[in-house]
């Protein structure tokens, strides 16, 4: 798309965008498939949350570890 | 070299504009390669230089009742090598 | 009108919300400190009282007294004054608040006839349901109910007005939508709970001085409680928010077969921080605007549900007032949006008082606002955390899925979408941290009548100011809450993925991570030492 001429160029109106606006397969539909990366951020969140677990159940003086 | 634009969702298209342009696509990818080509056309980006292209998000588009939870949705920088 | 507040890293001060939470809520806790100066410029602040029409022959609940100025109990230097102020004190505080609200909102650039008339119909009608919500009948429990004339009350404590305040804004927001609309230029509980919780912070900052006024011991021990909900608060959150998130990606694309930035969006709006993080990962995915907005729309109204449902089960079912800091951890990481958690909190503290209070016939008090502490920390925590997770998205999403050619991240973006009235909250906290363990010698006895001023400007922030606000957020959530949102056919399978990941995977999750890192910590019991 090129430069839009004068007479088209739209301000942004406020809070112009709302669910209405938009048909909702547009959010919903076209799941792409699977790919590696997302294996990758989904396992790495959660060894990550091991770890923080982990470390945060030794180091935080109410966790369970010292407190039972 | 550097550059500031507005950037925002118009329902359809990404919209990029300041005092002197205003363009729009479908996809960021489409948006950035029409910025890249205004900054050639008209002698924005210097042989060997970098042209940094500042956008800063309109948050007027987001309905008023949702910027009360969060008032930021991003910024971008775009880099265009010479 | 182009908003672009957040071009520079200061210029959304004077423009957005969560700033005005902070200068509403650090400004009058500034003008409380006046008290040190011997000058009282808080204590007009208004503060009802449990009545009944008829109060028996030398008991307690005139109408007339209902209402009254904070300064009437808590003033050092003024008392007289603010006794004599009594239900004119509520006129006093729509004045100073109309004031204080009005200027945040030209300065935002709102409506401003529209905001002055829904924010003084809000008011009064707030007014009017803490007045109601306050009968002796709906707030009295079985250990002071005799005072008032009654055989049987409903035990609900501040929470009845609290669940009025609701139910009078659902009402208007989903039987009076033309009403509601109007109204919705003021009916922000986003700004309201902002500024309640910034006063929370006073709350925390002044436990520990209130509590020294009842002994030394119990003022230190509410001191290291704070700081042990701080420290609790932050490691449980990390830990539920990097569980929460993947398991609702993985819920969401491989059960729902949603896209991928749709799933995005979802996980991080389901998860924990409800709109904030919708429109934070919305932003940082570059997703276009409007699946921010539509999971948000969805947010707002899962939110107030949870906010009518968990308060009486982890009151009544589980944990009860075994672990009643469990369940307030348990609050902040399973109710959406700040609004309704620091309200959900709030409802909960009020039930699990005058429930351990009857329950042991007030052999057990608990000193309020601590509930409600425990379910903002980890909420405060997340708010903070977004900002990081947000940024760690748009690194994966730009450099990992989508390989723009030339695009980068700006690192001013985890500022931006830094919750600034934390900022407040921690400022007030701290602060009069500082009084108490600086000049007032971790509550000596040489230094209660430092303590004594400071309490004078503490109180109607910490009370009267808070509760208020809190009243306002209830009432302005119901206003904006439509459940025929949910019906619209577009949001389809969204509703559901809402529905399997919240109460099958977030809330028991949740309920799991508070109990490892908050079980066992225990409210101190003021009961030896309060009429």
């Amino acid at each position: 798309m090129k430069e839009m001429p004068e007479e088209t160029k739209k301000e942004p109106a406020s809070g112009s965008l709302t669910g209405a606006a938009l048909e909702a397969e547009d959010v919903l539909a076209g799941a792409e498939p699977w790919e590696p990366v997302e294996t990758k951020l989904v396992v790495w969140s959660l060894v990550i949350a091991a770890v923080a677990l982990i470390i945060g159940l030794i180091v935080v003086p109410t966790s369970i570890l010292h407190t039972s | 070299m550097k550059m500031e634009l507005v950037i925002w969702h118009d329902g359809r298209n990404w919209v990029v504009k300041n005092e002197r342009v205003t363009l729009a696509a479908r996809t960021l990818d489409e948006l950035d390669l029409e910025v890249e080509r205004f900054l050639r056309a008209h002698g924005l980006v210097r042989e060997g230089e970098m042209t940094e292209v500042f956008m800063t998000f309109d948050n007027s588009t987001i309905p008023q009742w949702i910027r009360q939870y969060s008032q930021h949705y991003f910024n971008r920088v775009l880099e265009v090598k010479g | 009108m182009t908003d672009l507040s957040n071009r520079r890293w200061y210029s959304g001060m004077l423009t957005q919300e969560d700033w005005w939470a902070v200068w509403l809520g650090v400004g009058f806790f500034f003008l409380s400190l006046f008290n040190l100066a011997g000058i009282d410029l808080v204590g007009w602040i208004t503060y009802p009282t449990k009545w009944v029409l008829h109060p028996p022959e030398g008991g307690k609940g005139a109408v007339s007294h209902a209402f009254y100025a904070l300064g009437k109990k808590y003033s050092v230097t003024a008392k007289g004054f603010y006794k004599g102020l009594g239900w004119w004190s509520v006129l006093w505080t729509y004045v100073v608040f109309t004031i204080a609200t009005c200027i945040g909102a030209a300065f935002m650039r709102w409506n401003m006839k529209r905001f002055f008339t829904g924010w003084t119909i809000i008011y009064f009608l707030t007014i009017a349901t803490w007045f109601v919500g306050h009968h002796a009948f709906i707030a009295a429990n079985k250990i002071n109910m005799k005072q008032y004339g009654l055989n049987f009350a409903l035990s609900l404590g501040g929470g009845g007005s609290f669940i009025l305040a609701l139910i009078v804004g659902l009402v208007i927001g989903n039987f009076f939508k033309p009403f509601a609309n109007y109204l919705s230029e003021a009916a922000k509980p986003e700004w309201y709970i902002k500024t309640a919780i910034v006063t929370l912070g006073v709350k925390l900052g002044y436990l520990p001085i209130k509590l020294a006024g009842f002994s030394h011991k119990l003022g230190k021990e509410a001191a290291s409680l704070t700081f042990d909900l701080f420290v609790a608060g932050a490691a449980a959150t990390v830990v539920a928010y990097l569980v929460f998130w993947p398991g609702v990606y993985v819920i969401s694309r491989r059960l729902f077969k949603l896209p991928r930035k749709t799933a995005a969006v979802l996980g991080s709006g389901i998860s924990i921080c409800g709109v904030s993080a919708a429109v934070a990962t919305g932003g940082a995915v570059r997703a276009k605007p409007v699946v921010s907005i539509m999971v948000s729309a969805l947010v707002v109204v899962w939110a107030v549900i949870e906010l009518v449902i968990l308060p009486g089960f982890f009151t009544h079912v589980w944990p009860g007032t075994n672990d009643p800091l469990v369940a307030g951890a348990a609050m902040g990481m399973s109710v959406k949006t700040d609004g309704a958690d620091a309200a959900a909190g709030e409802l909960m503290d009020e039930f699990m008082r005058n429930k351990i209070e009857s329950e042991t016939d007030g052999a057990v008090i608990w000193p309020s606002g601590i509930i409600t502490a425990s379910a903002v920390m980890t909420k405060v925590w997340i708010d903070m955390f977004i900002g990081i997770w947000a940024f760690v998205l748009a690194l994966v999403w730009v450099y990992k899925f989508e390989r723009r050619k030339g695009e980068r991240v700006p690192v001013s973006e985890v500022w931006h979408r830094f919750p600034k009235f934390v900022i407040g909250y921690f400022f007030c906290w701290f602060f009069l941290l500082a009084l108490y363990f600086g000049p007032g010698q971790s509550g000596a006895a040489e230094a209660m009548p430092f303590l004594k001023t400071v309490k004078a400007g503490a109180v109607p922030i910490e009370k009267g100011m808070r509760k208020l606000f809190f009243m306002l957020t209830f009432m302005s959530l119901g206003i904006i809450t439509d459940f025929k949102k949910l019906k619209e056919a577009q949001f389809g399978k969204m509703v559901w993925v809402y529905f399997v990941a919240l109460f099958g995977f977030i809330i028991p999750v949740a309920i799991v991570i508070a109990y490892l890192f908050h079980h066992g910590m225990q409210i101190p019991n003021i009961a030896g030492f309060v009429k």
